[in-house]
Parts: C-alpha cells; sequence; structure tokens
C-alpha cells in the first residue's frame, strides 16, 4: 500500500493531472511544497495510450527534477471507454433479463432518433437479440419476490452462456432496483455458474426504470474488459518506472475513483474528459469569488474545440450534474457534469446551401485536412479560417508559433463563398464580410442553444459569467458574451490544459441512490432519517476503502420529488433536518424556481433518494505570475469589426501584469490561444492570472 | 426573399430554438402521463397569416406543422373584439377552431404578441389532456358516433383577458372534466411556454427589430416553399392512384375505404381523396376541412425532408400541396361527426400517401409500416372513491421494409414519435403485472428486406373492477402491405387468457371489463417486406433466425432457406428458392384484401362513393350499411378472409347496386 507520502491528499506530495486527448496529452504538475503549478503537452499516441502518458510523466519529472517515488498521486482521466462505446467497439457482452423482456434494449423507449427521415435506422444495441437471455427472476413493484431461479435453471444459464464465449455479462430484473441484494446474489451465482464477470444493474444503479438502468450494466459490462487491461498496463509501467504513486481515474460526475472502484465500475468514468475541464473552471472561479474578482450567480463555462462547443453551468461551488445524457445514442442515467454541446468549433465548414444561405457546420474539416489556412489540403472554409481573415489570430502565432498558417489561401476560400452571396468590393472585404456572417451565424447558433440549456433550469445568462477554454474559446467568447447579453468573461491562465487541471484538482466522489417511494407525511422524518442513514453508512466505506483524503469528508443528500399526477420528478437539495416540513419547503421553492409556482395543497412524493460522498482534495495553489508589466502592447494590427477595419493593439498575455487595464479594440496572445477583446470591453488581469473582460456600456 | 441570407439564417436558427424552448418550459411544467412521458404536446410560431413559420424539430408531436391559427383567431375577434396583450386563446373544437384542434382533448392556446401595439407574431401551444369528459374516462372511444359524445367542446374563447384567467371560461372547464386538477396543471404548463416563446419573442425584436422578424416570418416560409417545390419537381410528372382500407369503422364490421389520385405536375402534388367512404357513425373522422391538414399531409413532410434534410420545418413545407377532399367523407366531415381517434384513419391516410408516392419513387418509400397506434389504458378504482386511468403502453409496430435497408422493428414515428413507458413506472402506479412486452417473431412482412416486427404485450390484472381500453386497434383484418414483392405483415390480434381454459380472442375493443388474475395480449401487426424474399440473402435471414425474429419454419417457406443443423444448406436453398415463381404485382395486400377486391374493386366503389355523396348528408351512412349488408349477405361467412366465388361475387354486386337503385 502506498507510504505516507503516497497518502492522498495530504497537501505534501506531488500531484499529477492527467488528460489524454486525441492529439496531446496534457499534464498539470502540482507540487504544494515549492509552490509552482507546471503545465506540459505531450503528443498523443491514439494506439496506445499509455505511452505517451507514460513518456510524457518520464520527461515532465525529469525536467521539474523530481524523483519518480516523490509522486503523491496520479490523477487521470481517460477516453477509451467512450470512444469504445460510441465506435461500437467495446466487448463481447451478454445480456440476462427477466423473463418476458428480451427484447428490453430493442424496445428501449420506443423512439426514433429522427421522426423526418424515412431512411433512419434505430440506434445499435449494445447487445445484439440473441445473445440476450431470459431467466426467471424478478419482483413484484412492492420488492416482494415473484419469480427466483433454482440450482438448474442457474446451471443452465451458465452453460448457455458459456456456449456464446463472451467477454462479460449484465444483468438486469424488473422491479430489481427495489432490493439490490436479490440480484447481488443472482449475479454471484450466474458468475460461478458461468466463469463470467457479471455487472447487476440494480447494485451498480438501484433506480427505477428498466431500460436506462439496463444500460447502466450493459455499458459497464461492455467497457470493463478493456478498462481492465488498459489500467493493469498502467499500473505495470508505472511501476517499471519507479512511480508507486496510487492512481486515482476521473469520474463523469466530476470527481475521481480508485483504480480499484473504476475497474468494479468502469461506467462512471466515461464521461470524465469534459467534467474535468468544468471542474478546473469552477474551482478557478470559486477562488475568484473569494478574492471578489467574480459577483453574479456563476458561471457559463464555454469550451470550444476543433469540432464543436461544449458548455456547462455552474452557480456554486459544484456544477449541475445531469441525470440524463445521450452516449453514442443510448440514455446515460448516472449522474454525470450536465456539458451541452451548442454547435461549431474552429473546424466547422462555413458554406453556402443551394437556396443561398450561409450555413457554418456541422460538417468538420477536422484535423485532416483541417481548415484552408492549414494547407493540408482543406478547400473548405472553416470558422479558424474566418478568425485569420479578420485578424483575430496572427498567422505567425498559432500553436506559439509551431504551426505557419496560410492566410492568403483562407481569404482566397471565404472571398469565393462571399461571391456566392452576391457580395461586392474588393476581394479582402468581401472575404472579411463573408467571415464576418459567417461568424455572426455561428454565435447566433450557439446563443440560441446556450438560451435553450439556461431555460431548461430557468435561469438568465445575464447573471452569469462566461469562463472560455480550449483552443477557440477566448477567441470567440467576447462575441458570444455580446449576443447573449453576458458582461463578464473570464479567461483562465492556462486554458489549453484546462482538463488536466481539473484532473489534478479533483476530490473523490461517489453517488449513490436508493428507492425510497414514500409520502411526504407528518411521519416521514424517521422513514428518511433512516434511509439516509443507511445509505450514508455505505457511502462511508466506500470512502475508507479508497484510502484517500485526509480532509472532512462531506455528504450531499437530494431527492427527487414529484407532485402526484406529476410524471416527471425534481432532484431536491435537501439540507439540514429530513423532516417532512423542510422537505416540503424545499420541494416547493424549487418547483417554484424551475416551474414559477407551487401548489401547497399537493401531495408530495418521494421517488429515489440521492446521496454524493465527497472526500475533499487538497486545492492548487496558482501560479505565481512572474512576468513584469511593461505597459505596452507588442504591436498593431488590422481587424475588421462588424463592417469595416479597425486598428488594434496586440498584447502579448504574459506581459500583462495585475492592474493595468486595456480596453477594446484588442488582442491578447498566448502560446496556446488568442483572446478578442471587442469595443465597448475593458481587460484586466487579477493576482491569480486570470484575464477578466468586462462590458462597459450596456448591451444593444 | 426579402431578408440578406445571413440574417435570414440567424432568424432561422433562432426562431426554431425559440419554438423549442416553448417545449422544454412546457414539457417541466406539465403534470401529466402524456405531457412529461409519451410528449403529446407541441408549441410553435405563427406569422400573420396564422401559418407556423417555427416549428420544434426535436421535442414535442412532430406532424403538427401544418395546422393553421388564422380561422380560430378570426372566430375570436368576430365574437368579441380585437385581441389585447396579455389575451389567451383557448380552443379544442375541431369545426369552430376549423381543423386546428383535431379531437377534444387535445387543448389548443394561441396568444398574441405585441411590440409597440401592433403584434409582430403567434405563439401556439397544444396538450393532450388526460379528460373533457364525455361518454368514457379519457373523453376518447372509437365507439362514439358524434361529437357531442366526446365530451366539452370549447370553441375559440379567450382564457387570459389582459393576463387574468377568466373566471367563467375556468369554471367550464373544471365543471367539464373528470380531473380537472390535472388538466388545470396542463393549462398552467402551456401558459408558462407562451410565456416563455414571449420573452424570446420580444428580445429577438430588440436585437434585429420588429420588421426583420415579420419578413423572416414570410421569407422562412416561402423559403420552405421553394425547397418542397424542388423536390417535389424531382418527382416523375402523373397520376397515381392507391387505395388502402381501415378494418372497420369500430361500431359494424364494414370496412372503411380510403382512396386517392396523386397527381405530380409542375413542382405541385395534388392530393385528390375523391372515392374515399362518407364520414363514419365511429370517431375516425379527419377533420381536415378541405385543407391541406396536418393528418392528410404527414407523408409529403417526412418525403420532403427525407430527400431534403436542410428544409425548415415550417408551413411552407406545404405550399406545394393542394387538396380534393369532398365535403362529408371521412377526410373532411361535417358536424356532429366524431374525431376522437381520428389517428386511426390517419395513419391509413400516411399509407395511401406512401403507396402512391412510392409507385412513383420506388426506392425512396418504405413498404406499409403496422399502421396501427393503440395506446393501451387501464382503468381501476383507485380506493378513494375515484378511478385511476393509466396509459399501459402506447402500442406500435415496426416500419416497412426499405430499398437496401429491413424495416426497423418495434419503432415507427410515422404519425408520431411517442415514447413508452417503463414498465417498472406503469406498475408502480397501476394494478397490472406486465408478463412480457417483447417484439412478436414472424410478424415483419418477408422481403428481400424484411418488414420490422410488430410488438407483443402482455400484463396481468391485479385489481377487481378494472377495464381495459384500446383505442386505435387496426390491421386485425387488412394487413401492412408488401412492396416490390414483398409479403405483407402479420396482422393484429388481441387475446385474454391466452394459453388458458378460458382464452378468447378478441376483435377491437372499447371498454373491456376484466376480472383479477386475467391476462391481456396485445400483438401489434408487423410490417410489410420489401422486395422478393427469395432474393434476401440466406446469411440475413440466418441472422434473423439465430435473433428468434424469424422461425426455421418460416425461414423455409417464406425465404426458401433450407437450414442443416443451424446451417444454411446452400444446395437445396438454390434449389428451392430457384423453383419458386416470382411474385406478381408491386403491392400485396394480402389475402384478405385480395379477397375483397375481387368482389369490391376499385371502379365499383368509386361508383358506389360517389352515389352516397350523391344523396342528402343524413341518409347516407344508413344507405352504404344496407347496400354493403346486402352484398356481403351474398358472400361466404368469414369473407373477406374467405374467398369467394366467382358467382357469389357477383351476386353480391348485384346486392350492392341493387340496393343503390331502390334506394
Amino acid at each position: 500500500m502506498a507510504e505516507a507520502s503516497g497518502q492522498l491528499p495530504d497537501g505534501r506530495g506531488v500531484r499529477v493531472g492527467i488528460d489524454v486527448g486525441g492529439t496531446f496529452t496534457d499534464f498539470v504538475l502540482h507540487d504544494p511544497a515549492a509552490g509552482r503549478l507546471v503545465f506540459f503537452k505531450e503528443p498523443s499516441t491514439p494506439d496506445e495510450p499509455s505511452r505517451a502518458l507514460l513518456q510524457g510523466l518520464s520527461t515532465l519529472l525529469t525536467r521539474e527534477g523530481i524523483a519518480f517515488d516523490q509522486v503523491g498521486a496520479l490523477m487521470h482521466g481517460t477516453t477509451i471507454g467512450l470512444n469504445a462505446i460510441i465506435q461500437r467497439k467495446g466487448a463481447k457482452i451478454g445480456l440476462i433479463v427477466s423473463r418476458g423482456f428480451r427484447d428490453i434494449l430493442e424496445i428501449a423507449r420506443c423512439r426514433m432518433p429522427s421522426s423526418f427521415d424515412l431512411h433512419a435506422d434505430k440506434e445499435t444495441p449494445l447487445v445484439p437479440r440473441d445473445r440476450v437471455v431470459e431467466l426467471n427472476a424478478r419482483l413484484n413493484s412492492d420488492g416482494s419476490l415473484a419469480a427466483a431461479p433454482d440450482a438448474a435453471e442457474i446451471a443452465a444459464l451458465g452453460e448457455a452462456l458459456r456456449a456464446m464465449d463472451l467477454d462479460a455479462a449484465a444483468l438486469v430484473t424488473l422491479n430489481g432496483y427495489l432490493d439490490p441484494a436479490f440480484e447481488e446474489d443472482l449475479a454471484a451465482q450466474i458468475a460461478e455458474a458461468s466463469g463470467l464477470e457479471i455487472s447487476a444493474a440494480a447494485v451498480i444503479w438501484p433506480e427505477i426504470r428498466e431500460y436506462e438502468r439496463a444500460l447502466v450494466a450493459c455499458l459497464n459490462a461492455y467497457i470493463q474488459p478493456l478498462m481492465h487491461r488498459y489500467f493493469d498496463g498502467l499500473i505495470a509501467g508505472l511501476s517499471q518506472m519507479g512511480v508507486s504513486a496510487p492512481v486515482l481515474v476521473t469520474a463523469s460526475n466530476g470527481g475521481s475513483l480508485s483504480v480499484a472502484s473504476a475497474r468494479a465500475r468502469p461506467v462512471e468514468t466515461v464521461l470524465s474528459g469534459p467534467a474535468s475541464g468544468v471542474m478546473a473552471a469552477v474551482r478557478l472561479a470559486e477562488a475568484a469569488r473569494a478574492t471578489g474578482d467574480l459577483t453574479g450567480q456563476g458561471i457559463v463555462t464555454f469550451d470550444m474545440g476543433g469540432t464543436s462547443s461544449d458548455i456547462a453551468i455552474a452557480g456554486g461551488a459544484t456544477p449541475e450534474l445531469a441525470t440524463r445524457t445521450d452516449i453514442g445514442g443510448l440514455p446515460l442515467v448516472l449522474p454525470v457534469v450536465d456539458v451541452s454541446a451548442i454547435g461549431a468549433g474552429g473546424g466547422s465548414v462555413v458554406w453556402v446551401d443551394p437556396h443561398g444561405l450561409l450555413k457554418v457546420g456541422p460538417q468538420s474539416a477536422g484535423a485532416a485536412p483541417g481548415p484552408v489556412c492549414y494547407g493540408r489540403g482543406g478547400t473548405a472554409p472553416a470558422v479558424t479560417d474566418c478568425y485569420l481573415t479578420l485578424g483575430y489570430i496572427d498567422p505567425a502565432g498559432f500553436l506559439g508559433g509551431r504551426m505557419q498558417l496560410d492566410a492568403p489561401a483562407a481569404e482566397a476560400a471565404l472571398a469565393q463563398i462571399g461571391g456566392k452571396l452576391g457580395y461586392e468590393g474588393s476581394p479582402r472585404d468581401i472575404a472579411a464580410r463573408t467571415a464576418e456572417g459567417a461568424l455572426a451565424v455561428t454565435t447566433a447558433g450557439m446563443a440560441s442553444a446556450l438560451y435553450k440549456t439556461l431555460a431548461e433550469r430557468g435561469l438568465d445568462p445575464r447573471g452569469f459569467a462566461l469562463m472560455p477554454f480550449g483552443g477557440a474559446g477566448p477567441t470567440h467568447a467576447s462575441r458570444l458574451a455580446e449576443e447573449t447579453g453576458i458582461r463578464h468573461v473570464i479567461v483562465p491562465p492556462a486554458a489549453g490544459t484546462f482538463c488536466a487541471q481539473g484532473a489534478a484538482g479533483a476530490d473523490l466522489r461517489r453517488d449513490f441512490v436508493r428507492s425510497f417511494r414514500l409520502d411526504v407525511t407528518p411521519d416521514l422524518t424517521a422513514a428518511l432519517s433512516a434511509a439516509f442513514a443507511a445509505l450514508e453508512g455505505e457511502a462511508a466505506l466506500w470512502l475508507d476503502a479508497e484510502n484517500g483524503t485526509t480532509r472532512p469528508r462531506r455528504f450531499e443528500r437530494a431527492a427527487d420529488m414529484r407532485y402526484h399526477g406529476q410524471a416527471y420528478e425534481l432532484r431536491v437539495r435537501l439540507e439540514g433536518d429530513l423532516s417532512a416540513g423542510a422537505a416540503r419547503a424545499a420541494f416547493e421553492a424549487e418547483h417554484k424556481r424551475i416551474y414559477g409556482f407551487a401548489d401547497p395543497q399537493g401531495r408530495i412524493a418521494i421517488g429515489t433518494i440521492r446521496l454524493a460522498a465527497i472526500g475533499p482534495a487538497d486545492p492548487l495553489l496558482p501560479p505565481k505570475l512572474t512576468s513584469g508589466g511593461e505597459a505596452a502592447p507588442k504591436g498593431h494590427r488590422p481587424l475588421w469589426l462588424k463592417d469595416r477595419w479597425h486598428e488594434a493593439a496586440v498584447w502579448r498575455r504574459a506581459a500583462l501584469a495585475p492592474g493595468l487595464s486595456l480596453s477594446g479594440p484588442a488582442v491578447i496572445e498566448q502560446d496556446d490561444t488568442t483572446t478578442i477583446l471587442l469595443p465597448g470591453w475593458s481587460a484586466r488581469v487579477d493576482e491569480a492570472g486570470n484575464l477578466h473582460l468586462e462590458r462597459l456600456t450596456d448591451a444593444a | 426573399m426579402q431578408l440578406d441570407p445571413v440574417t435570414l439564417e440567424i432568424l432561422n436558427n433562432k426562431v426554431a430554438a425559440i419554438t423549442e424552448e416553448m417545449c422544454l418550459t412546457l414539457q417541466r411544467t406539465g403534470r401529466t402521463l402524456y405531457v412529461k412521458e409519451t410528449a403529446d404536446f407541441a408549441c410553435a410560431l405563427a406569422g400573420a397569416d396564422g401559418r407556423f413559420f417555427a416549428y420544434p424539430r426535436s421535442i414535442g408531436v412532430s406532424g403538427f406543422v401544418g395546422l393553421e391559427c388564422a380561422p380560430t383567431i378570426a372566430a375570436v375577434e368576430a365574437m368579441t373584439g380585437p385581441l389585447q396583450p396579455g389575451d389567451v386563446i383557448l380552443t379544442n373544437d375541431p369545426y369552430l377552431s376549423k381543423g386546428l384542434a383535431t379531437h377534444l382533448p387535445d387543448l389548443h392556446m394561441i396568444e398574441p404578441y405585441f411590440h409597440e401595439g401592433r403584434i409582430v407574431a403567434w405563439g401556439w401551444c397544444f396538450v393532450h389532456c388526460s379528460d373533457v369528459g364525455g361518454r368514457v374516462p379519457s373523453s376518447i372511444s372509437p365507439m362514439n358516433t358524434e361529437i357531442f359524445q366526446e365530451g366539452l367542446r370549447i370553441p375559440p374563447v379567450r382564457l387570459m383577458r389582459g393576463g387574468e384567467m377568466v373566471p367563467e371560461v375556468r369554471a367550464f372547464l373544471d365543471a367539464n372534466s373528470r380531473t380537472p386538477e390535472a388538466n388545470m396543471g396542463d393549462i398552467r404548463a402551456m401558459l408558462a411556454a407562451l410565456s416563455a416563446g414571449r420573452r424570446r419573442v420580444e428580445q429577438v425584436v430588440a436585437q434585429h427589430g420588429a420588421d426583420v422578424l415579420v419578413q423572416a416570418s414570410t421569407d422562412l416560409v416561402a423559403l420552405a416553399g421553394k425547397k418542397a417545390r424542388a423536390v417535389i419537381a424531382s418527382m416523375p410528372e402523373g397520376d397515381y392512384s392507391f387505395s388502402d382500407y381501415l378494418d372497420d369503422d369500430a361500431v359494424s364490421d364494414l370496412p372503411v375505404r380510403l382512396a386517392l389520385k396523386m397527381t405530380l405536375k409542375d413542382g405541385g402534388v395534388c392530393l385528390d381523396f375523391t372515392g374515399s367512404d362518407p364520414q363514419v357513425q365511429a370517431a375516425m373522422n379527419i377533420p381536415s376541412h378541405g385543407r391541406p391538414h396536418s393528418w392528410l399531409t404527414l407523408r409529403v413532410l417526412a418525403l420532403v425532408s427525407t430527400l431534403d434534410p436542410s428544409v425548415p420545418l415550417n408551413a411552407g413545407l406545404l405550399n406545394p400541396v393542394s387538396i380534393i377532399a369532398p365535403e362529408g367523407t371521412i377526410v373532411n366531415p361535417l358536424l356532429p361527426a366524431a374525431t376522437g381517434v381520428r389517428h386511426a384513419a390517419a395513419v391509413r391516410v400516411n399509407d395511401l400517401l406512401n403507396g402512391a408516392f412510392g409507385l412513383a419513387l420506388p426506392e425512396a418509400l418504405p413498404a406499409a409500416s403496422s399502421g396501427t397506434i393503440i395506446p393501451v389504458v387501464v382503468t381501476e378504482a383507485d380506493g378513494r372513491g375515484g378511478r385511476n386511468v393509466q396509459v399501459v403502453e402506447p402500442m406500435i409496430g415496426g416500419t416497412g421494409g426499405r430499398f437496401g435497408h429491413d424495416g426497423v422493428d418495434g419503432r415507427d414515428s410515422g404519425i408520431s414519435n411517442l415514447a413508452n413507458n417503463p414498465v417498472e413506472t406503469v406498475e408502480a402506479e397501476l394494478g397490472v403485472s406486465f408478463l412480457s412486452y417483447a417484439l412478436r417473431p414472424d410478424s415483419g412482412g418477408a422481403g428481400k428486406w424484411r418488414g420490422g416486427a410488430g410488438m407483443a404485450l402482455t400484463f396481468r390484472i391485479e385489481r377487481e373492477g378494472s377495464f381495459v381500453l384500446a383505442r386505435g386497434m387496426e390491421r386485425l383484418k387488412f394487413r401492412p402491405w408488401g412492396r416490390e414483392g414483398g409479403s405483407p405483415g402479420a396482422p393484429a390480434a388481441l387475446i385474454v387468457n391466452e394459453g388458458r381454459a378460458d382464452e378468447r380472442r378478441l376483435g377491437k375493443i372499447d371498454m373491456l371489463p376484466v376480472k383479477r388474475g386475467d391476462t391481456v395480449t396485445f400483438l401489434t401487426p408487423g410490417a410489410g417486406g420489401y422486395g422478393n424474399p427469395f432474393e434476401r440473402t440466406p446469411e440475413a435471414v440466418l441472422r434473423d433466425l439465430r435473433a428468434g425474429l424469424v422461425s426455421p419454419a418460416a425461414a423455409e417457406a417464406d425465404y426458401g432457406v433450407i437450414l442443416h443443423e443451424g446451417a444454411v444448406n446452400e444446395a437445396a436453398t438454390l434449389a428451392r428458392r430457384a423453383a419458386a415463381p416470382a411474385p406478381e404485382g408491386r403491392i400485396d395486400f394480402g389475402p384478405e384484401r385480395r379477397n375483397w377486391d375481387g368482389v369490391f374493386d376499385a371502379a365499383l366503389m368509386d361508383g358506389f362513393n360517389a352515389a352516397l355523396l350523391a344523396r342528402p348528408a343524413g341518409t347516407r351512412s344508413s344507405l352504404r350499411t344496407a347496400a354493403l349488408r346486402a352484398a356481403l349477405g351474398a358472400l361466404p361467412e368469414g369473407f373477406p378472409r374467405q374467398a369467394a366465388s366467382a358467382a357469389e361475387a357477383k351476386a353480391a354486386r348485384a346486392a350492392l347496386q341493387g340496393v343503390m337503385a331502390d334506394a
């Protein structure tokens, strides 16, 4: 087991956050003793992701002069599971279901992905029908036993599963969520009879709705063999290198798990990449709030990458969690940091449809051939070509100057599009007007999606600050802010390695659910307290076993509640006492917030109760600002804004010291991104190195 | 079009997003199962002409994009003067709203969105509410013969006046529903959705100006029209005729005929429903008012969107469509025809258009889908003196086989893309236990590309005094047809206590009383197959066989695939297939329809319906019944499942014509 120095996180050990992306593997090293936070990138090795990880880690530690056995913890997110699900390249699995429900995955929720496409097909099920086996096993709707298999039936099932030559199997029984022990026991019997690892739905996630629960189990089984191989290889590689620190795996809920937990429930880690980025933003925002650099309701994160843009909402110290996410066309009900796609990325293609409308996306030029300006054979202009043509980015400064961009080619491609739109003038102006139009279309699309995302929660964007990251996030952020009435944009110091930074600071976290199904009546307190006490007991055991934190652990309680007659439930935080009065008040407040009304006479039912168990990690110290404040721009360049060229100052981000204030229009460059400051906006840097863009006058 | 291409694209995006935001608001605020789980609602924005220029693509009922608000607005203004800010119109009446509402449980609302004293857009939304009174719980039954049995008719009235609910209207609503509280919850959700739309429209006006919004509302419709016309212009011009039947009209066992002559010419399509039956004395009339109504044109929307996915979803899609629907027919009924299960007829209209377009574009259209949507409902005593009414499952089948692809098993978004209910939530709310909810083997029509499988649902009743309701049951007699050599799908069935001594096989039901311990089994039809099944690759047949969707017997009989020890015997298969004659004709309606057409061919029925329509409206139904009864009297018991001899057919035709001549 880990030495004292390897314990987590006690404030002494070195922590390394790692994010394996498609192009780069990012590292963030936090060394609290020396007070340093270091960012590092290593080209990814998609054929064998752990190679780049081990190579990069070795280079980084050597460069920073840290002995391999000094590393206290590795916090690591991976997309292997997600990719396997999206590409349907996971394990060969079987599914065991209650008799009569063989088609649970085929029927699903009965909806087609599109109503207006006669050629559409439904999603491909994770388990084909010939590997779904029925078993005499189910509970009644009151939790009592309806049917259980005898020994002969289990033996026959074992034989049938063996004959299928499977890697793993999943189990779901009807009403099994009411008593997870039923499936746990069954799974043990089936595992013994078949020699397979069995993912039991009610054990992993005992929530009502059999299809969604079955999917949790199937996804788990589907990626488990793959993830086991990956973790085993990684641990062996680290150990060979001499790194004995515990590995923590980041989870979709924004927290992290031990490798042992991640091996048992890999499905909890599939969406950890975007979750880590959001968590980094949330922590940064909380720090800014503490120093008075952030006021208002919270932040909207804005991650703009090559193919798409994502947002997430955080009102306080935790981001919103979603309990119905789409993953490779399948719904996932586990709590995940709620990230919504809102449209185009830097590679989204600009085109004119046959009826003359200017369109952006959904096709993407991707990394190859990429936008026209990459000079890799791309002929269709993309959003990045628009930035270049408008003067937003410097052709010589892309990726810190590692890649020269072809501005004339981008301009020519956009001018050609402008010709189709009937624009007149010099080719340069036509290209600029086209680029401006394309960015307006892009921004309007993003803004519409952002409104919808906030409207679902009854929120108004004007109370929020926007926190952009990803390569293009800071470049596009002020346009999106302007369009949505957001008046404050916070650009973090290292926008390009944000996910790794999130990983390095991840708390231990696991979510628990139980079916409760009682009405809110005066004698609720005892039952609710007992139910939460049972969950907290289970959660405490888990936290103990993770061998993690020395900081005080935290439990967050919530319940899914509804009025009788309502079919949807609201998730309501239950803080403080668990009396009927408190539960009703909490529900009514939430109902009012979301729906605008509450019904004081309405009968309220509690369906599912939820508990989040959190072992907080030490906060990351902000990097010390080292550069001095030369109060002068590095130069000027023309910037097209609205309908003409402006002369804009160009600043190096590193040259901006706290206290300095700029007004737009201006361009602020750093190695991994460029920030655009629009007219009517000012910029300043805070003590933590964040760049704040603030609107000076009222938005139109 | 007036707006520049950038502004128009921006507005296109924004207004569609507004309607989706309205839907999200409605869904989150609504309280009933129809809203929450099955998403039987929609929201949209209408322009000055009352047609929708913005409609949601990814949420809510997809097909209502062709509805028109203008007659409803005009009716209110004619009665009580111009609309003011804060007014909201409510209606559910198919006749007085001129087809905006199409059955009484659908509550429709319209709100004018003002800017500086002028209406810049109309917000619209509808919800299928739980109950508006009438003869049966949940208000709709195929057996209703007049709309007066279907519940409260709400003429277009102001529900809200200056932002306040009109108390008299509310009193009428509350007094005429079995579930007034749930209805008011849905009404509040609709008002919340309309407010959300209003706020967002105000914002667009603030950003772009009222004139730009108003211009966009006509430009976007014109754009969709132009695109739709371009798609239709690419189809081979000509006349294409097709007819299909509903099994019966629910109050008798007489089939209902739907006929179409489709003309493609100059980028337009004319749908002529002449030859369709007079309106029926059951609740399946489609109140189209002779307009290109949503329920008559869904397949056009789907086809245009399939062939050009970039078309904005708005009323312009229907610009190229004209309709001939004679008054007094099932597709354009007159008061007091009942309309509660109009979707049952609309499903068949969809088949009709699918068939006709398929004659023009054989590779673009599938074979018939299962052609039935059955919201299976159980009502039981709730133990508090009332009744618990719950949808068990909305049962559908699959989609037809397609050129190059099998149909989809157990899903069909042809009429509406409703979600089902989790078995566990139904069992938690209702005294039933599900024994099975599955795909139905051997139901999909055989074909080179197989038709989608239907579904099989069996549940056991756990409480005394329960009733089962199943509106819209269809294709028990006339099967979903196959195309281009494909076979029809298996017909539907309803069985009580299957496999027990007291097993009963039932036809359509209205309110079926059931005892505790009874099991009820719904088998929905399979969809039609596409192409000669003997050309299906043996590997595909073997795959279906291993999946359990095709039995070994069917593999051999329907596909000519001979199996040996779990593998295909290639030589025997080849020989078997070589010996089989190629299928005849482009459409295989199945034996029942062949037998029927052998007696009642298209020319005879066109003439018969023309003669009926020439009679006074009040006499048509009884005359039609008498004539068909006389004809059927000359035919063997069990016709059309049993074939008629040539002599019997001749006698039947003579009997039919005799009744008409005497009348």
